[in-house]
């Protein structure tokens, strides 16, 4: 074969390959979008904490481990019975702000409703016996409204509600259970600043895949 | 501090790295004495586990002394002399408190890369890649041990160093992690 047909099977190759791959990105990012009801951008995520359900509900109860817990994450402020104040820290820097008024529905059963804050939101969360004596569940379930710009600078800006929750359970799961959270982001490495924001990127994009 | 980083396949290079510091309060910081070279160590050195980053300090079979302990460790304390599973377990979620640790639920802080290519995310592993969390490794003059007390043994006065480092040891914890947990 010569070198310029050569050159052709490659480039074909190459383009089918590209397509493919494409193909594949878009299928599963099909696959990654949230259902819709009403308007509304639904999603169910569900962890299991190995403790009782009493332990679990005095975790939400007790002040100073939450404010512990979350040192790191956010800060929560009580501004009276049922009304929240939260500011997130962005680990990219810059605080999201934004108030939430929380309503306690019940034993083990609680809902919360942003009233300021970048994205309209609101949720659920259960908190039912695991199976077999394994501790209990939470079920939680997040309502988010978002029009397709507010979508589109909402992927820009990589703040995915989903995403956000998944953690937040782990989170939660860590902190009831052993009472901290770990982390490795910017432990020691050779890394030079720009190195490590490559890796940050990488990172936060293997998150983002995750289970459809 | 100096340490064995990776720069890409089969690519080592010591570099002058920052001390790590303690981040959770079960956290220890040990002063490596004796790290070994597990043949498993080949494969993150030849991108057969392909969830390495340049930088990555590498290195989990390890012995040293604890310089420094979180607010939350009771059982080890400063000056002890440690043996390290590589597994790192939290001794409290479901998985560690029937001894499983290498399935330990809260160890990994990136989990879903793993959850992505296994359908679960097993435990974190210190120095091994991203895939086990992004730990960094004991090719290094000091590393941090996350869930001290679960995680780190005291060695007994008389043994060597050197002989506690010896592969089969730390390959042990590695296996069936920690006993002494519960
Ligand atoms: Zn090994
Ligand atoms: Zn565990």
């Amino acid at each position: 074969m010569t070198s310029s047909g050569m050159r052709w099977v490659l480039g074909g190759a190459a383009t089918v390959t590209a397509l493919g791959v494409g193909r594949m990105v878009a299928r599963r990012r099909r696959r990654h979008q949230p259902d819709r009801e009403g308007g509304w951008y639904v999603v169910h995520r569900g962890i299991t904490v190995n403790r009782p359900r009493d332990a679990v509900i005095g975790f939400w109860t007790g002040q100073e481990r939450l404010d512990r817990g979350l040192a790191e994450w956010a800060t929560l402020e009580r501004l009276d019975d049922n009304r929240w104040r939260c500011v997130a820290s962005d680990p990219a820097g810059g605080g999201t702000e934004w108030r939430a008024e929380l309503t306690v529905d019940g034993p083990g059963r609680l809902s919360w409703r942003v009233t300021e804050g970048p994205v309209a939101e609101r949720g659920r969360v259960e908190l039912v016996p695991a199976p077999q004596g394994r501790g209990t569940e939470i079920r939680a379930e997040l309502r988010w409204r978002s029009g397709r710009v507010r979508q589109l600078l909402g992927l820009a800006s990589r703040h995915d509600p989903d995403l956000a929750l998944r953690s937040a359970l782990r989170r939660i799961k860590s902190l009831i259970e052993t009472g901290q959270v770990l982390d490795t982001r910017h432990d020691p490495s050779g890394r030079s600043p720009k190195q490590e924001q490559a890796t940050d990127r990488i990172r936060e994009r293997l998150t983002v895949g995750g289970r459809p | 501090m100096k340490a064995l980083c990776w720069e890409g396949v089969r690519k080592l290079a010591v570099r002058d790295v920052p001390e790590p510091t303690i981040r959770a309060a079960g956290d220890i910081i040990v002063k490596v004495r004796a790290s070994s070279v597990c043949g498993s160590d080949l494969h993150l050195i030849n991108g057969y586990l392909p969830a390495m980053r340049e930088g990555d300090i590498l290195g989990h079979e390890f012995m040293g002394e604890v310089v420094e302990t979180g607010p939350d460790v009771r059982r080890i304390k400063i000056g002890d002399r440690v043996v390290v599973g590589s597994v790192v377990a939290c001794g409290a979620c479901w998985y560690c408190r029937t001894e499983q640790y290498s399935l330990c639920d809260n160890s990994n802080p990136q989990p879903v890369f793993s959850e992505k290519l296994w359908g679960h995310a097993p435990a974190g592993i210190l120095g091994y890649s991203h895939a086990a969390g992004g730990y960094s490794g004991s090719h290094a003059e000091y590393i941090r041990v996350p869930f001290g007390d679960v995680g780190a043994f005291t060695v007994p006065e008389g043994c060597r160093t050197t002989r506690w480092c010896s592969p089969p040891t730390p390959c042990r914890p590695a296996g069936w992690g920690p006993t002494s947990a519960a």
